[in-house]
């Protein structure tokens, strides 16, 4: 039984179900002093998420999503300690916030493409430390400030267990905003973010709402990223702007392309990079500064696999399961499973995957219908 | 008034420094389309090459190598330095679209912004690694004393803006006369007009746009090189310049250099006169006028002041 289920799964899925089983019993594994440190850069995962939303499936190149973390992060301090917010009202008053904020820095999108956009939010990448520091009385000013008001674990779940208790509210956060965004990504709307991706034209003639499609999906990829920074805070109640960097930005872009950004999955494989490099970086003792690995591989994902390792993986399976064709046959959902099943395993956009994340300069007319049902 | 002109004197020095880094990045973009986000990082390390010729042959060296100690006559004068940084940018240049832009050719444009990206944080990060991240004194080649200014109006006008200035021009002259004046201006020339016909006329493209990637790294080098008296020499002096001169190509119309200059004044202006008038912009949010002016410019005329518009075809 277990052979048969463990040959139904692909290896994006094995990733899924061994990350989502590491995730759960990591608390047993760690002290809480590592636990909080890894858990920090596991939340990372919804500002990554933001960016396959954002970059990988509507083609919005961000550099700034530094930015929205930090964002969410100083809106969470703020609402928990100068409104009074409890914490199950200030989390999606958070994300709230930064929708609200992304959707209008989102405003520019509409007129400029691709590369004007990255001009932009680099830009806002690079401001905000210093915008950060002009707002003391929610930001802490230059040095910071500690939260008053930290999430601290109900009786019945043991006092002295405070981080382990904000993990697991932690991940079910994560938990729950990955199926959320799964599922609109699946949806028509995915679809229709696809199709501007791929010809804003073309999407255009065939009845996609441009405005709606593009400020939704930055509004959705910078909440997602500033619901990042709020867990973040939430973890480890202090906020500082020297927290949300350009080099943040860098990091998680580099972490989504050379993750994948095209595929929900490529969210995961990101922030399996974003814990690994540093703490193979500590072993080895290399580098002072492990930003060059994520800027090396992003260079070298682009010549390898332009749709990171998710897409490595996924053409490798393909081959393999070509390999084996004939004997899957009878089973449904098996590894021969096609690409082009848009409900399916739910962990890829399909969006060609040849294409997939590329806002291609190709103007075919007809190839408009595989931007949003794509071939298998 | 006097102060008003003062500032303005100071805007100049700045404004030089961003048109010629928007004339590099103008340069790239219109024969490739390309914007190259590591123009600055690339230009940041070769300053420290340059510096690495400033210092005495004992130290200069990277972790404890001394990289260039077979040069003689260690340290050598700033101006030579600054050739030699200069130098080095174009080959750093021609090596990028070598090794890293040409073997991407006819791929969609987001592997090869990827790439860029890519190399903005790996030598970013490789400067770092090298010279740690404390700010050092790069010499200015022009006189910079508190002395050095000619009395206009009441006001200063230093040396070392006009320097820069001057400099800015023999630059642009050389580049016109490069570009209209020789076989291998006339060729990108022909491929920043229709790279296609450029190609079946015989001209040997590739190489003619190592050239280019060449010339446009050397003048980021330059640019560097002159500001790092200024800012200090520190490995992340870039970042910033670079989203001015970005802002400055994107206001004058990313293809037209003409517009890079007057792009390059008006960011200049705006950074340094909005934070003199009003309050809330503090000097380290300067950065926030010219990014709106981008975004407004952006929103409301795409090409910029001075671009052409672009007809696609579906």
């Amino acid at each position: 039984m277990w052979e048969r289920l463990a040959s139904r799964l692909t290896i994006s899925q094995w990733v899924a179900v061994v990350t989502v089983a590491v995730l759960l019993v990591l608390p047993l594994l760690l002290d809480p002093l590592p636990l909080r440190r890894i858990a920090g850069v596991v939340v990372l995962t919804l500002a990554v998420l933001g960016l396959v939303v954002a970059t990988g499936y509507t083609g919005l190149i961000s550099l700034g999503h530094g930015a929205f973390v930090g964002l969410g992060a100083f809106a969470l301090a703020s609402y928990v300690d100068v409104v009074g917010l409890p914490y199950a009202a200030a989390l999606p008053a958070t994300f709230v916030t930064c929708w609200a904020v992304g959707w209008v820095l989102g405003l520019p999108a509409l007129r400029i493409k691709g590369i004007y956009l990255a001009l932009i939010t680099l830009g806002v990448g690079v401001v905000f430390p210093s915008l950060a520091k002009r707002f003391p009385a929610l930001t802490g000013g230059v040095s910071g400030r500690a939260i008053d008001n930290t999430l601290e674990a109900p009786a019945w779940f043991g006092a002295d267990n405070t981080i382990t208790f904000r993990y697991y509210v932690c991940l079910a956060v994560c938990a729950l905003l990955f199926l959320v965004t799964r599922n609109l990504l699946q949806s028509r709307i995915g679809r229709s973010m696809q199709a501007v991706r791929d010809d804003e034209t073309s999407a255009a003639v065939f009845g996609v709402d441009l405005v709606a499609t593009k400020t939704g999906a930055f509004a959705l990829s910078a909440a997602l990223a500033g619901m990042a920074g709020a867990l973040q805070a939430t973890l480890s109640p202090f906020v500082s702007h020297e927290q949300f960097t350009v080099f943040l930005s860098f990091r998680l872009y580099a972490a989504a392309v050379i993750g994948g950004a095209a595929y929900l999955v490529g969210a995961v494989y990101g922030v399996i990079a974003l814990i690994l490099v540093p703490f193979v970086n500590g072993l080895l003792g290399v580098l002072d500064n492990d930003v060059f690995v994520f800027g090396a591989g992003l260079i070298l994902l682009t010549f390898v696999s332009p749709d990171g390792l998710a897409g490595l993986v996924r053409r490798w399976e393909q081959r393999r399961a070509a390999g084996e064709d004939g004997q899957d046959d009878g089973r449904d959902g098996g590894p021969t499973r096609p690409v082009s099943r848009g409900g399916g395993d739910g962990w890829g956009s399909g969006g060609g995957s040849e294409l997939a994340g590329l806002p291609t300069p190709t103007r075919r007319f007809p190839d408009v219908t595989s931007g949003t049902s794509p071939p298998g | 008034m006097d102060l008003l002109l003062q500032r303005i004197f100071d805007a100049l020095f700045n404004g030089a420094i961003y048109a010629s880094l928007a004339v590099a990045l103008v340069m790239i973009y219109r024969a490739t389309g390309l914007l190259n986000f590591a123009q600055g990082e690339l230009a940041t390390f070769s300053a420290y090459v340059g510096f690495l010729l400033l210092t005495p042959p004992a130290t200069a060296g990277v972790a404890g190598i001394t990289l260039v100690g077979f040069l003689p006559g260690l340290p050598w004068p700033t101006p030579l330095a600054i050739a030699g940084a200069v130098l080095f940018g174009a080959m750093a240049g021609a090596l990028t679209e070598r090794v890293l832009i040409r073997p991407l050719e006819g791929r969609p444009d987001l592997p090869v912004v990827n790439v860029t990206i890519g190399l903005l944080i790996a030598v970013n990060a490789l400067t770092v690694e090298f010279w740690g991240t404390q700010a050092r004194l790069f010499p200015s080649p022009f006189p910079s004393g508190p002395d050095d200014f000619v009395p206009v109006g009441g006001s200063r006008l230093r040396i070392e803006t006009i320097g820069v200035w001057i400099t800015l021009l023999v630059l642009l002259g050389l580049l016109a006369l490069l570009l209209y004046r020789s076989k291998v201006g006339l060729a990108f020339r022909a491929i920043t007009g229709n790279r296609e016909s450029a190609e079946l006329c015989g001209v040997k493209v590739s190489r003619t746009l190592m050239v280019g990637w060449a010339i446009a790294a050397a003048i980021g080098a330059l640019s560097a090189a002159l500001v790092a008296d200024a800012v200090l020499l520190e490995p992340f002096m870039m970042i910033r310049l670079l989203i001015f001169s970005f802002a400055a190509a994107t206001i004058g119309g990313l293809d037209s250099p003409l517009g890079a200059l007057v792009g390059g004044l008006v960011v200049a202006l705006a950074q340094t006169l909005v934070p003199a008038y009003v309050p809330f912009i503090s000097t380290d949010l300067a950065l926030l006028p010219p990014l709106m002016v981008m975004a407004v410019v952006l929103v409301v005329r795409p090409t910029g002041l001075f671009g052409t518009r672009r007809v696609e075809r579906v």
